[in-house]
């Protein structure tokens, strides 16, 4: 290996110089041994041997690359003003891919920072060797800024209480309480991905004036709907408009043949005018189940770090909830012997549930409130409960339900309850549902229902 | 041949400057300039730090050929200059107050970016010794603010 490195420097250590506050600058050759500067939009720490450089325009530099396949690269630390350069060598470019996303995540966020979001297009992300690195001497370094937070033993900490959890409610609220608490995260969202529907639901947040339980985005939208289609993670550190990069994502998705967008009936959460954002996919088993969307009204509030420490939280997070099944209650050997017709535990004007069937969604009266699985779920309980007065069931029932179709997440029960739960909560709906001991949940309805499903 | 007064006006309203070389055997070197101005022959003197531009006062005196890149933070305007009959010598203190109405109008443009002059400091703060110059005259010059006409010429004066 020819790779040099001088000052013990390591480019895992400078990876945080090239988080995009000063624009990485690149000097290219031609053939003849004319030099040509010229600043790039974005470089990306792949390994600790490769970065990627955006290639957005076919101009001078890259002839030059294509040509030698050698460039002299210089990052400017954004916190001390060290600086380092590099020697590099280029070795391909990529049109898709995780790399290419995260690029291109980070490049539609700086677009719409500078105004300049019709300009910058991103064709490739060109990877390269690094071969030598070696810091810029002579320049008085400031003391690096005081971290946000002791990262490594808060992640601890808050590991530490997620091993504690044994259900799922108690697992989402330490993970999302724990951001605010030990990370100073104040802004989250939890999505669940539904494989069959290729869409994301909001499970939980935290920090906005609206909950958005249940609200549904497509794949392709934004950094989340990119973290969980890629499997990795989005980090955006300027950015003013993200329904601009919602929309290029969006058609991204739309030129991958994902389905069109479900339109969300329920509203989404979020901030206003968000500086940074970080989505984290949730993976489990080789799959992604999700992901964790935080975000920020400072620019740069996410680093490589951050982006380090919530990959192993969530990582711990989807592998505790994929595994998370309580020990379930065996079935009756007979059936129920059918009951009396149900009755309300309170009177009042009936409710009308409705359910479509071709996507699960379900209506009470004209009041959307949920589809897919959960919606599946909670039609199945209210029939069962009008047909026969049941008002418990075990989650072991529904697990084995032919008409519920459960995907193969370990079909994952307990977060879609989870779902259903808190989405009735939320809505102060006539019909709640409660644990009722472990592996089963108790229907609770406070007036009259009548049932409609159309196709 | 000699600069349009576009290009003269943009050497003095706060760009940074970044100097290219290239040796002999192809290596490519760059580093941050700290001024530039027009000499009274036409010319263009690029003033940089011995310690910091080792390797870019290096690949110049093998070469000649030179590469000046100026962009203005403000609007992202960025122009390149090249030269191929560079000559490198010493600066020093002649140029320090170049060197100083550079640094303050540069520091100017980085606080619009929230970029604090502590921070400029740390790479303009040479001594005079430490002062280098590049002249040489520019044959080529081309556009790079980012876009789709990124790396087109753009006309110098005949002289």
């Amino acid at each position: 290996m020819n790779r040099r490195m001088s000052d013990n420097l390591t480019l895992f250590g400078v990876r945080r110089m090239m988080e995009g506050v000063i624009p990485p600058t690149m000097c290219t050759a031609s053939a003849d041994r004319m030099p040509n500067v010229s600043y790039l939009s974005l470089a990306e720490y792949v390994d600790p041997l490769h970065i990627a450089l955006s290639y957005q325009f076919f101009n001078r530099s890259r002839e030059n690359v294509l040509a030698t396949r050698r460039a002299a690269l210089t990052l400017d630390d954004p916190y001390t003003g060290a600086g380092v350069v590099l020697q590099i060598e280029y070795l391909r470019t990529e049109t898709e891919g995780p790399v290419f996303e995260r690029l291109r995540a980070k490049l539609m966020g700086v677009a719409s920072h500078a105004g300049m979001d019709q300009v910058f297009h991103l064709r490739g992300a060109d990877i390269y060797r690094v071969v030598e690195l070696r810091r810029v001497p002579g320049r008085l370094e400031l003391p690096a800024a005081e971290p946000r937070v002791d990262l490594p033993t808060n992640c601890r900490l808050l590991s530490e209480r997620m091993a504690n959890c044994g259900e799922m409610a108690d697992l989402l609220d330490t993970l999302l309480d724990g951001l605010g608490e030990l990370l100073r995260i104040d802004n989250a969202m939890l999505w669940l991905f539904d494989s069959a529907q290729q869409a994301l639901t909001l499970l939980a947040s935290r920090g906005y004036e609206i909950g958005g339980t249940g609200a549904e985005i497509s794949t392709g939208d934004g950094i989340v709907g990119t973290a969980v289609r890629e499997g990795v993670p989005i980090r955006v550190g300027h950015m003013m408009n993200m329904a601009r990069y919602a929309r290029a994502a969006r058609d991204r998705a739309d030129a991958l043949g994902f389905e069109p967008l479900h339109k969300s009936e329920i509203p989404l959460p979020g901030l206003k005018e968000p500086r940074s954002q970080l989505a984290v996919p949730l993976r489990a088993r080789g799959r992604v189940l999700g992901a964790l969307l935080v975000e920020s009204k400072h620019d740069q509030h996410f680093g490589y770090d951050d982006e380090d420490a919530l990959m192993l939280l969530c990582g711990q997070f989807a592998i505790a909830m994929s595994l998370m099944q309580p020990a379930e209650p065996e079935l009756p050997r007979e059936p129920p012997k059918p009951a009396e017709p149900a009755q309300p535990d309170s009177a009042g004007p009936a409710v009308q549930m409705r359910r479509y069937a071709r996507d699960n969604s379900v209506f009470l009266d004209d009041t959307y409130l949920i589809r897919g699985v959960a919606g599946a779920i909670l039609w199945k309980l209210v029939s069962e409960f009008l047909r026969c007065g049941r008002r418990e069931f075990s989650n072991r029932e529904l697990r084995l339900a032919p008409e519920l179709r459960l995907p193969d997440v370990q079909d994952n029960l307990e977060v879609r309850l989870l779902l259903l739960q808190r989405r009735l909560a939320e809505q102060k709906a006539s019909i709640q549902l409660e644990k009722a001991g472990r592996g089963r949940m108790r229907l609770n309805v406070t007036r009259p229902i009548t049932l409609q499903s159309e196709n | 041949m000699p600069l349009t007064q576009d290009i003269i006006d943009l050497l003095a309203s706060g760009v940074s400057h970044q100097v290219g070389g290239c040796t002999k055997e192809g290596r490519p070197s760059l580093c941050r300039g700290l001024a530039a101005q027009v000499e009274p022959d036409g010319r263009l003197v690029v003033i940089l730090s011995a310690e910091t531009g080792f390797e870019v006062i290096a690949a110049v005196r093998d070469t000649g050929r030179v590469a000046l890149n100026l962009t203005l933070p403000e609007n992202y305007k960025s122009i390149s200059l090249l030269g191929r009959d560079a000559i490198v010598s010493h600066g020093g203190a002649p140029f320090r107050e170049l060197v100083l109405d550079r640094y303050r109008k540069f520091r100017a443009q980085l606080d619009l970016h929230g970029i604090p002059p502590s921070y400029t400091e740390a790479w303009y703060l040479r001594p005079d010794e430490d002062l280098m110059a590049i002249r040489f005259t520019p044959f080529s010059a081309r556009n790079q603010t980012p876009g789709p006409d990124a790396g087109s010429a753009l006309a110098l004066k005949t002289p």
